[in-house]
């Protein structure tokens, strides 16, 4: 089984009498998470359960929801199968307040009913292709190398170059049969390299298709030559779309009236509250698009749409290589809800609020792709083609907003309590540097990751 | 276009309290009071003299400085309407002791406001006066001068004494205040530094450009070429017209936080003998020199050498030469060999080693830029060695010491939040800095034990072939006070100071 990284994020419209009935059980079921036991899940990294209000985009409503979306590695059946499996009672009692569900229903309808609502996303995993146990075996093992260096260093310390101390740290390690599985090469599977770039292997093969049948054409091939030609009309229609919605876009980013005032000190301190744990906290935005512009809505999700084949990157590079990297994001999800007039933002990270959304705009870059992604909602500072000004230009604005927008998260499960993503990282790169083969250089490398 | 590329604003030097352009080493003695507003008229007329008397940027002083700041509380007393209180920054506003400051600044455990001196509620602490003069003798002139005056309107809370160690240095022993970020906008005229600093004090280029003067100055562009939040009155508030005009989005209102800055201090007390002991047992080693031992792990601990080398340019020894060295950057070191990642300059100014999205040390630049502090520090309490030697300080050791002594850590932000609060809980105090696991600041950090959810208390020092782990490390500062200060233009303090 595969351990791509991916995001389940459920939406079901909450029945209207029963808002306030499924945020208190939250509430409690945060408190009491041995009724919701995500810890037995072998597959699920984060999970967030809140309600989003109804709010408004314009004069239309936008219903309340039940938000339920986990940071999960494997086949999405597989890991909603466990849930069930784990957790059918609790997910009853919770689905029970939505709409369309009944609460006698089998496990397999259970099932249906979590995949027939599963919103599209666009997810992004700073660990991607690991697995809870993969985290916390890599961790347990980082620590018996870091026990057994202090050991050897309280003793006299280690004599050779760094392939022999190397050497003797994987003999240690052979020594454990508690961690008799890092002698395993790591897997490279090319099923999940096939799972994670599927979508952008589509538009390659595309690309290519159209370059030779185009090259063909040039050669005389009549019939490559429709072909080439049906392609690189679609290519125009595409480009077109793009152009024509990104134009409209411009002359909605003039008519923008509505900019986030300073957050109100009440709403300032709430928000600080809900993001003290010391290292990895999570992160919930929900609300309204800007109304000005018809195609908003549209060009929202066009570019969720790019942003997700950018986080998947190119696919020659492998499966855990992503088009970005976040140091600070253990997972992060964009979801374009309400036919895109509603933006959702969930992200489990290192940090605390205010630090962890100013990272994105303290460079000229990050704050264009900011831009791009929340400059969409309501309330955001103007941005100017979509990339300039907005946060780059804006960033008191831009943080009222996101704090105008963030929600309570009412469960939160969230395994990785003392260590960082970076920790994450670290420990993972240990493990799978452990019985490579390495020379010299490398070995040097690598033994200073400890 | 970069904020190098953006007009360049000018300071109004003439509105700016000196305090922010120069530190006012030549004037080696100084005085800290913390006051009580008892009486408000006289406290008033005083403020008000003050308007005229106090250091200007504009101007280097020769023998004393005067320099003023408020509390939100102060400023309250005298009169500041709500609804231009209301309008400084949260953090300010609520003050250093508030509840959710313990989490944010690290400060628990011994360090927990419910343990300081001073600096926690219900005392009233609504002034700050700094007092400055070349020599004793001159402060205690000053002060006789000074102090009826100063009695008549207020209550003296606190008197906090100062002093100018030898060498620059703080109580540890190491050169201190090398490393300052140079402000943009100064008038050419305004000279940066007091005649007396000047040959001590030329620098070499600091490892980035000059920030622009809103980083810390309010009411001008930041690195983000934009306007930090600053606070405002009413035009009604104002009658005498003493602040500047300002338009906010769609409204016309007075400028209050114009050509000033928040002022945080926090008074820690250093344990001395204790930091040389741990440092002196942890590095023994038989057949070496004990002392140099300690040193060497001294530096390793701070990132530069006692006499101020930095372990990047001078990874071997100290060099007197590099005294003032602050043109360094880490590229080339990500392995921490030369200087810990824990190292306590380097985590608390990382440079360009930041770890950022793209990598690149431009973009850890970028944003470490927009975490940098002024800092106006003094060092209070006789020193351990009047040397300020470290061999002098470890063979002090044993011998009776019964001396309260530390540093009047004091730094000036245009934001609390984004600047002196993100340093302190993301990179001082936090145990996973740069993907370490358990390692705060060896230097300043309130530890967290092994028993706690996320300890702190390790520091870990690369070498080759394998890392050294030191292991509970018992802390070497205790915060016994602290507060959020705002530290007016001479435009604004005439409002703050006026009669209703």
């Amino acid at each position: 089984m595969h351990k791509v990284n991916a995001g389940l994020t459920v939406l079901v419209r909450l029945k209207t009498d029963c808002v306030d009935a499924a945020s208190a059980l939250l509430v409690e079921l945060d408190a009491h998470q041995e009724r919701l036991p995500f810890a037995k899940s072998a597959t699920t990294h984060f999970a967030t359960i809140t309600v989003i209000p109804a709010q408004k985009y314009g004069d239309k409503p936008l219903p309340a929801m039940l938000l339920f979306a986990t940071s999960f590695c494997g086949p999405t059946r597989v890991h909603v199968s466990e849930l069930v499996r784990i957790m059918g009672d609790g997910l009853r009692e919770v689905l029970q307040h939505c709409e369309r569900f009944e609460p006698s229903c089998s496990d397999d309808e259970l099932e249906d009913f979590l995949i027939y609502h599963r919103h599209g996303d666009t997810f992004y995993s700073g660990m991607q292709g690991l697995s809870p146990a993969d985290v916390q075996q890599h961790r347990q093992l980082r620590e018996a190398i870091e026990e057994f260096i202090d050991d050897r260093e309280a003793h006299g310390g280690f004599n050779g170059s760094p392939l022999v101390v190397r050497n003797e740290i994987q003999k240690f390690v052979l020594s454990r049969p508690d961690l008799a599985w890092a002698e395993q090469p790591v897997e490279e599977s090319t099923r999940a390299w096939l799972v994670f770039h599927w979508r952008s292997l589509i538009i390659e093969a595309f690309l290519a298709a159209l370059i030779f049948c185009t090259g063909a054409w040039f050669g005389g091939s009549s019939l490559f030559g429709v072909i080439a030609a049906c392609g690189w009309i679609a290519v125009l229609a595409f480009v077109v779309f793009v152009a024509v919605m990104w134009l409209s876009i411009f002359e909605a980013e003039h008519d923008q009236t509505y900019v986030a005032a300073r957050t109100p000190d009440d709403r300032a301190r709430f928000l600080a509250a809900t993001q003290t744990r010391p290292v990895i906290n999570e992160f919930t935005l929900a609300g309204p698009i800007k109304e000005e512009g018809m195609l908003r809505p549209a060009f929202v999700k066009v570019s969720l749409w790019v942003i997700a084949r950018v986080v998947e990157g190119v696919p020659w590079m492998p499966y855990v290589g992503s088009g970005i990297n976040i140091p600070t994001v253990a997972t992060a999800r964009w979801i374009a809800a309400d036919g895109g007039r509603r933006l959702m933002f969930i992200s489990n990270y290192t940090n605390e609020g205010i630090a962890y959304v100013r990272d994105f705009i303290e460079t000229r870059g990050g704050a264009m792709r900011i831009n791009l992604s929340f400059g969409f909602g309501r309330g955001f500072p103007k941005t100017r083609w979509l990339l300039w000004d907005g946060a780059l230009t804006d960033p008191n604005a831009y943080l009222y907003a996101l704090s105008e927008h963030q929600r309570r998260t009412l469960f939160w499960y969230g395994p990785y309590r003392d260590i960082s993503i970076d920790n994450i990282k670290r420990n993972r790169q240990i493990r799978e540097g452990l019985f490579a083969d390495y020379n010299e250089d490398q070995a040097k490398k690598w033994l200073q990751l400890l | 276009m970069t904020a190098s590329e953006q007009p360049q604003e000018t300071l109004e030097a003439e509105d700016i309290q000196g305090l922010v352009l120069r530190g006012y080493g030549p004037l080696a003695a100084a005085r800290f009071f913390l006051l009580e507003v008892v009486n408000d008229d006289r406290a008033r007329d005083y403020l008000q003299k003050l308007c005229g008397r106090l250091n200007l940027a504009s101007i280097s002083p020769e023998t004393t400085a005067l320099q003023v700041a408020f509390t939100a509380q102060g400023l309250a007393r005298l009169g500041v309407p709500k609804s231009a209180l209301d309008t400084f920054s949260r953090e300010f506003r609520e003050g250093m002791d508030d509840n959710v400051r313990p989490d944010i600044l690290g400060d628990r455990g011994a360090n927990d406001p419910s343990t300081w001196e001073w600096g926690r509620q219900p005392e009233p602490i609504h002034v700050l006066l700094m007092v400055y003069a070349l020599d004793d003798t001159t402060l205690t002139q000053v002060l006789e001068t000074e102090r009826p005056s100063i009695e008549a309107g207020f209550k003296i809370r606190h008197e906090k004494e100062t002093i100018t160690l030898t060498g620059q240095k703080e109580h540890f022993g190491w050169r201190d205040g090398i490393s300052m970020p140079k402000i943009a906008g100064v008038p050419p005229a305004v000279p940066a530094v007091a005649p007396a600093e000047r040959p001590q004090k030329k620098r070499k280029e600091s490892w980035t450009d000059p920030l622009p003067p809103g980083e810390f100055v309010l009411g001008y562009r930041n690195d983000y070429q934009a306007f930090t939040e600053c606070p405002t009155a009413e035009l009604a508030d104002d009658p005498a017209n003493h602040l500047p005009v300002i338009v906010v989005g769609n409204e016309t209102k007075k400028s209050l936080g114009r050509n000033g800055t928040y002022l945080v201090y926090r008074e820690m007390t250093q344990h001395v003998i204790e930091l040389w002991d741990y440092l002196e047992k942890s590095s023994r080693e038989p057949g070496k020199d004990p002392a140099a031992r300690a040193i060497a792990l001294g530096a390793k601990i701070v990132g530069r050498w006692p006499g101020g080398a930095p372990l990047i340019t001078s990874p071997e020894r100290d060099d007197d030469k590099r005294a003032d060295e602050n043109d360094f950057v880490y590229e080339g070191d990500e392995s921490g060999l030369r200087c810990p990642h824990g190292a306590h300059i380097r985590r608390s100014n990382p440079r360009d080693v930041l770890a950022v999205e793209d990598r690149s040390h431009d973009a850890s630049k970028q944003m470490v830029r927009k975490h940098q502090m002024i800092r106006r520090g003094r060092a209070f309490g006789r020193p351990v060695a009047e040397t300020m030697n470290p061999r002098d300080i470890l063979a002090a050791r044993g011998k009776p010491d019964h001396e309260r002594r530390g540093l009047h850590f004091i730094c000036l932000v245009g934001s609390i939040e984004r600047q002196f609060e993100f340093v302190q809980r993301n990179w001082v105090h936090s145990a996973n800095f740069d993907s370490l696991f358990k390692d705060a600041d060896p230097i300043t950090a309130a530890r967290r034990s092994s028993a706690d959810e996320n300890p702190n208390d390790e520091f870990t020092c690369p070498a080759d072939p394998v890392r050294r782990k030191y292991k509970a490390m018992p802390p070497f500062t205790r915060l016994v006070g602290g507060g959020y200060f705002f530290l007016p233009g001479i435009a604004a303090l005439r409002f703050i100071s006026r009669h209703p």
